[in-house]
C-alpha cells in the first residue's frame, strides 16, 4: 500500500512539472488564490494574455451583438441606441470615459476599472443566457456565443485579480457588483420589449468589453517603457 | 392674326408661371448621412450627400444628440473638414457615447430631415495613411533585400496605446498590374527579398486599428534595385556550359554503346536456329536450296503412299561408317497414327499422361509391329540426313503426343506404342520389345520449347521429312515391365522441336507437337560398331520424375540401323533436356546383350562422321532418348 503510495508520488512528482508548465497560465488564471504556485509566469505575459482575453471577448460580443439584432430585431429599430430608454447597467460605475480622464488616473485605477466591469457584468449574462433559452427560434450559435462569453468572463476576472496581485501587491476579493434592478426577472409585458432589452443588453457589453480592452492596453502602453508603445 | 398671337403669348406666359412656381416650391431634397469617421478616435467628421435643392437656396444643419442627455446640439463646425460635412473636435467628441445625429436641408419653402444615424466614436475609426514610407535596398552577400520602414500617421496616439495600429503594405514592380501584398502586424519596418536586379519597384503602406476601417494607401514610394548581373548570371553560364558538356558526352557513350542498349532495352527476339539452315537462302528466295539442308531430297513427298514411305521408316541399319540410321518402318507409322487418336492434355505444354490409353494402343501397335526387328520403338527421324542417303534417311520427325512439359513430374506415356512394335523379342537390335503393352517410362521432358500441339500433327504424313529439326530426339524406352528390366526397346520419338527449329517450310500438318518422349534410354556406350547400348530406363521412372540420371550416360539417338543398332548421337543437352524431369539412375540390370550399345564416351567419337558432326554439336553428354531423334536439319 506505502508502495503504490510511493510510486504513485514519484509519478506524480515527474508529471505534474510538466503538467505544470503546460497549464501553467491556465491554473494561474483559473486561481487566483494559488498564484504562488505560479511563480513562472511573468507580469508582462500575464497582462498579454489578459489583453488578448479582452480582446477575444469584445470580437465574440460584436458578434452576438450583430446576430441578434440581424434575428430578433426589426430593421427600423436597428440602432445601436438603447431606444426603449434602457440605460446601462455599468452606468452609474465610477469609470472614465474620455481619454483625457482615462490618462489622468493611474494604474490602479485602471485596474480596479476593468474589475469592476467584469465583476459587474458576469451576472448579467448568465442571465441573458437564461433569456436566450426561452426564445423561440434562437440558434444554437447565439446561445454557444453567450455561453463561452459568459465562461470566458469569469476567467477574465481572475486574470484581472491575479495581476492585480501582481502589479500592486494587493488581494481583491472576487466581488460581484450587481445591479438588481436589472437583474430582477420582471415581468416582460412584451415580447419585443423584451426582445429590445437583450438587445440592449448585449450593446452595452460590447460596449464595456471595448472599454476593458482598451483599459488594459492603455495599462500595457505605459508598463513598457512608459508612453512609448509606438 | 393679333388675336392668335396673344393667345399664344399668353398660353407661354401661363406654361412660364406654371413651370416657374413648380420648381420654388418644392421642399429640399432629403440628405443622407453618407459616414462618419474618426482618424484618432479622438474627433470625428460625419459627411453626408444633400437632395435635390427644391429650386431654392438651402442651408443644412446638422443636429446631434448624446445619449445620455435629450439637449440637441448643433454641428460646431462645419468648414474644417469641406463641404457638406461637420466636425467635432476634441471637446466635443466623447467615446463610448452614441451619438444621434442629423442633418437637416432647408429652403424657403421648409426643411427636411434626413435619417438619423447613431454612432458611436470607437466603432468608426479610420486612421490616416502612414507617413515617411521609406525604402533602403541593403545587401546580404550580394543580394538585394529591401527594408521598408513608416512612421504612424501623426494624429494617431498609438503611443499610448490609444490606438493600436495594424499595417498592410504592398509592392509592385513598376510598369505591372498586380500588387504583392504582405501584412505586417503591429512593426514599422518590413524587410523585402527575392527582388528583380535593376527593376524599379513601388511599395505603398496602410494602416487600421485593431477594431476598425482600413486606411488609405499611402503615396507611392519608389525605389530602384542595382543590378546585381554578374554574380548570378555567371554562375548560371558554368552551370550551362557544363550541363551542355555533358550532355554531349551521354550522347556519344549512348552511341557507342548504341547497339548494347538496343540489346538491353528491346532484346532481339530468338529466331530460329536450325542447324544446317542458312537464312540467307530462305530470304533471297531460294527455298529449294534453303531446305536443302534439312530435307532429304525427297522433301516434300511427292507422293501420298505413305505405306511406301512407311516401310522404308521401320528400316534401321547401321551402315558401317555411318551412323546409325533410325527409320521408322511401317509399322511404327501405323502406330503412329493410332497414337493419333491420342490426343494431347488438355493442359498445356504437357503430353497426354492418360497413358493408359496410349499405353494400350501402343501395345496394339506393337505386337503389330512386332515382327520387324529391328523396330525401333518410334518413329525416329534422322538428324542426319543427307540427301544421297537411302531413304532411312526419312525420318519423320514425329511430334509426340506427350507433349513435353516444364512439369516433369507427370508421368507420361509413350506416344506411339508402335514404337513399341518394333521391340519384338526377335529384335536382336538393342531394343527388346516389350512383353506387354505396360506403360512405359515416360519421362516428362520439360521443353519449355516444346509447345503443345495436337496430336494429329504427328499423323502427318510420314514420309514426310520433317523439316522441323528438333534439338534431339526422344527416345524413350518403354519399359512395359517396370519389373521386369529385361525388356527394353527402344522407344524412338520423333521429337519435334518445333520452337528450336522454326519449321520453315514445314507443312502444317507437319509441325508436329514437340512431343516429348517420355521414355528414356539410357545409353551405356557405343561400341566400336557403332552400337548404343542402352539401358532401359528403370522402373522409378513411372513413379514419377525419378532421380537424375547421369548425364554422361545418356546420348542420343541418332538412328537405328539395319542391324539393330542405335545411332547414337551425341546429344547436345540442352536446357530442356536438363529439365528433363531426372530420372534416376537406372540400374544397369538392364544391359542386354551385346546388341545394346551404349555409348560411354558422350563426346561421341563412336560416331559416324556425318553423325558425328550432329552429334558433336548436340552432345552435352547425356542420355538418349529414344524420342530425340533430331531430325535430318543439317
Amino acid at each position: 500500500m506505502f508502495l503504490d503510495f510511493l510510486q504513485w508520488g514519484v509519478w506524480a512528482l515527474f508529471l505534474c512539472p510538466c503538467h505544470l508548465t503546460v497549464s501553467t497560465p491556465l491554473d494561474c488564471r483559473d486561481d487566483p488564490g494559488s498564484l504562488t504556485r505560479c511563480p513562472s509566469i511573468s507580469q508582462e505575459k500575464l497582462l498579454d494574455r489578459v489583453i488578448h482575453h479582452a480582446e477575444l471577448i469584445y470580437r465574440v460580443s460584436e458578434e452576438l451583438c450583430s446576430l441578434f439584432e440581424e434575428l430578433f430585431i426589426p430593421f427600423p429599430l436597428r440602432l445601436q441606441s438603447n431606444q426603449a430608454g434602457y440605460a446601462c447597467i455599468t452606468k452609474a460605475l465610477p469609470i472614465p470615459s474620455s481619454k483625457s480622464e482615462i490618462q489622468e488616473i493611474s494604474d490602479k485605477w485602471l485596474l480596479q476599472s476593468v474589475l469592476m466591469l467584469v465583476q459587474s457584468w458576469i451576472e448579467p449574462l448568465v442571465y441573458l443566457q437564461m433569456t436566450l433559452d426561452n426564445y423561440d427560434h434562437a440558434p444554437d450559435m447565439l446561445l454557444n456565443k453567450t455561453k463561452w462569453v459568459s465562461e470566458k468572463l469569469i476567467s477574465l476576472e481572475q486574470g484581472v485579480v491575479a495581476l492585480i496581485k501582481k502589479m500592486l501587491d494587493e488581494e481583491l476579493l472576487t466581488t460581484v457588483y450587481s445591479e438588481p434592478s436589472v437583474l430582477q426577472n420582471d415581468v416582460q409585458p412584451e415580447v419585443l420589449e423584451s426582445v429590445m432589452k437583450d438587445y440592449t443588453l448585449l450593446s452595452c457589453f460590447k460596449k464595456d468589453a471595448h472599454k476593458m480592452e482598451t483599459f488594459l492596453k492603455l495599462l500595457k502602453c505605459r508598463q513598457t517603457d512608459k508612453y512609448n508603445c509606438a | 392674326m393679333k388675336k392668335a398671337e396673344g393667345v399664344i403669348i399668353l398660353w407661354w406666359l401661363l406654361f412660364f408661371t406654371l413651370h416657374a412656381e413648380g420648381t420654388s416650391y418644392s421642399l429640399p431634397g432629403k440628405p443622407t448621412l453618407t459616414n462618419c469617421r474618426s482618424p484618432e478616435k479622438e474627433t470625428f467628421t460625419c459627411w453626408w450627400e444633400p437632395g435635390s435643392d427644391g429650386g431654392l437656396p438651402t442651408t443644412y444643419h446638422l443636429y446631434y444628440r448624446k445619449e445620455s442627455s435629450d439637449a440637441v446640439h448643433e454641428c460646431p463646425d462645419y468648414r474644417t473638414a469641406g463641404k457638406n460635412s461637420c466636425f467635432f473636435n476634441k471637446n466635443d467628441t466623447s467615446i463610448w457615447i452614441n451619438y444621434n445625429i442629423t442633418v437637416v436641408a432647408t429652403n424657403a419653402r421648409g426643411s427636411t430631415f434626413s435619417d438619423p444615424v447613431e454612432i458611436d466614436v470607437v466603432y468608426i475609426v479610420k486612421p490616416n495613411p502612414p507617413e515617411k514610407v521609406t525604402a533602403n535596398v541593403s545587401w546580404n552577400k550580394s543580394w538585394p533585400s529591401l527594408r521598408v520602414s513608416w512612421d504612424p500617421p501623426q494624429k494617431a496616439d498609438t503611443r499610448s496605446g490609444w490606438i493600436t495600429l495594424i499595417y498592410e503594405l504592398r509592392i509592385k514592380l513598376e510598369g505591372e498590374d498586380k500588387w504583392e501584398e504582405h501584412p505586417a502586424g503591429q512593426q514599422k519596418m518590413y524587410n523585402i527579398y527575392s527582388l528583380q536586379s535593376g527593376g524599379t519597384y513601388l511599395v505603398q503602406v496602410r494602416c487600421r486599428p485593431d477594431h476598425g476601417f482600413w486606411s488609405e494607401w499611402s503615396d507611392s514610394t519608389y525605389f530602384k534595385v542595382p543590378d546585381y548581373f554578374p554574380q548570378e548570371r555567371s554562375i548560371w553560364i558554368i552551370i550551362m556550359i557544363f550541363s551542355v558538356f555533358i550532355f554531349l558526352i551521354l550522347i556519344w557513350a549512348i552511341h557507342m554503346n548504341s547497339h548494347t542498349l538496343k540489346h538491353h532495352i528491346l532484346p532481339p527476339v530468338p529466331g530460329p536456329k536450325i542447324k544446317g539452315f542458312d537464312k540467307q537462302l530462305l530470304k533471297s528466295g531460294k527455298s529449294r536450296d534453303a531446305f536443302s539442308s534439312l530435307v532429304g531430297s525427297d522433301f516434300p513427298p511427292t507422293t501420298t503412299n505413305y505405306e511406301d514411305l512407311l516401310v522404308e521408316y521401320l528400316e534401321v541399319y547401321i551402315p558401317e561408317e555411318q551412323g546409325l540410321m533410325l527409320e521408322e518402318g511401317k509399322d511404327l507409322h501405323d502406330g503412329s497414327l493410332k497414337s493419333k487418336s491420342y490426343t494431347s492434355d488438355s493442359d498445356s505444354g504437357r503430353g497426354s499422361c492418360d497413358s493408359h490409353a496410349l499405353l494400350v494402343d501402343k501395345s496394339e501397335e506393337e505386337k503389330e509391329v512386332g515382327q520387324k526387328s529391328n523396330q525401333q520403338g518410334g518413329r525416329t527421324e534422322m538428324d542426319l540426313k543427307r540427301p544421297e542417303e537411302s531413304p532411312e534417311e526419312n525420318i519423320l520427325n514425329y511430334s509426340h503426343a506427350n507433349v513435353g512439359s516444364p512439369d516433369v513430374s507427370c508421368e507420361k506415356v509413350k506416344t506411339w506404342p508402335s514404337l513399341f512394335s518394333p521391340l519384338t523379342e526377335n529384335s536382336s537390335g538393342p531394343l527388346d520389345q516389350p512383353d506387354s503393352p505396360e506403360m512405359a517410362k515416360q519421362h516428362c521432358l520439360s521443353d519449355s520449347l516444346f509447345p503443345p500441339s495436337p496430336l494429329s500433327s504427328p499423323f502427318a504424313p510420314p514420309g514426310h521429312k520433317e523439316v522441323l529439326g528438333s534439338n534431339y530426339q526422344e527416345y524413350s524406352f518403354g519399359n512395359l515391365h517396370p519389373q521386369t528390366g529385361s525388356h527394353q526397346y527402344l522407344r524412338a520419338h520423333g521429337n519435334m522441336n518445333v520452337a528450336n527449329i522454326g519449321h520453315k517450310g514445314v507443312p502444317a500438318d507437319l509441325q508436329l507437337p514437340p512431343v516429348r518422349s517420355t521414355e528414356y534410354v539410357e545409353v551405356q556406350k557405343v561400341n566400336n560398331e557403332n552400337m548404343v547400348l542402352l539401358y532401359r530406363v528403370s522402373s522409378d521412372v513411372e513413379k514419377g520424375c525419378p532421380g537424375r540420371r547421369h548425364t554422361e550416360e545418356y546420348s542420343r539417338l541418332k538412328g537405328v540401323n539395319n542391324d539393330n543398332g542405335l545411332l547414337l548421337l551425341q546429344r547436345m543437352v540442352s536446357e530442356e533436356e536438363m529439365n528433363i524431369c531426372p530420372y534416376e539412375d537406372q540400374e544397369s540390370s538392364g544391359l542386354t546383350d551385346s546388341g545394346y550399345t551404349t555409348s560411354t564416351a558422350q563426346k561421341s567419337t563412336a560416331y559416324i562422321p556425318p553423325a558425328t558432326q550432329v552429334l558433336d554439336e548436340r552432345v552435352a553428354g547425356g542420355y538418349v532418348d529414344t524420342s530425340m531423334f533430331t531430325l535430318p536439319i543439317y
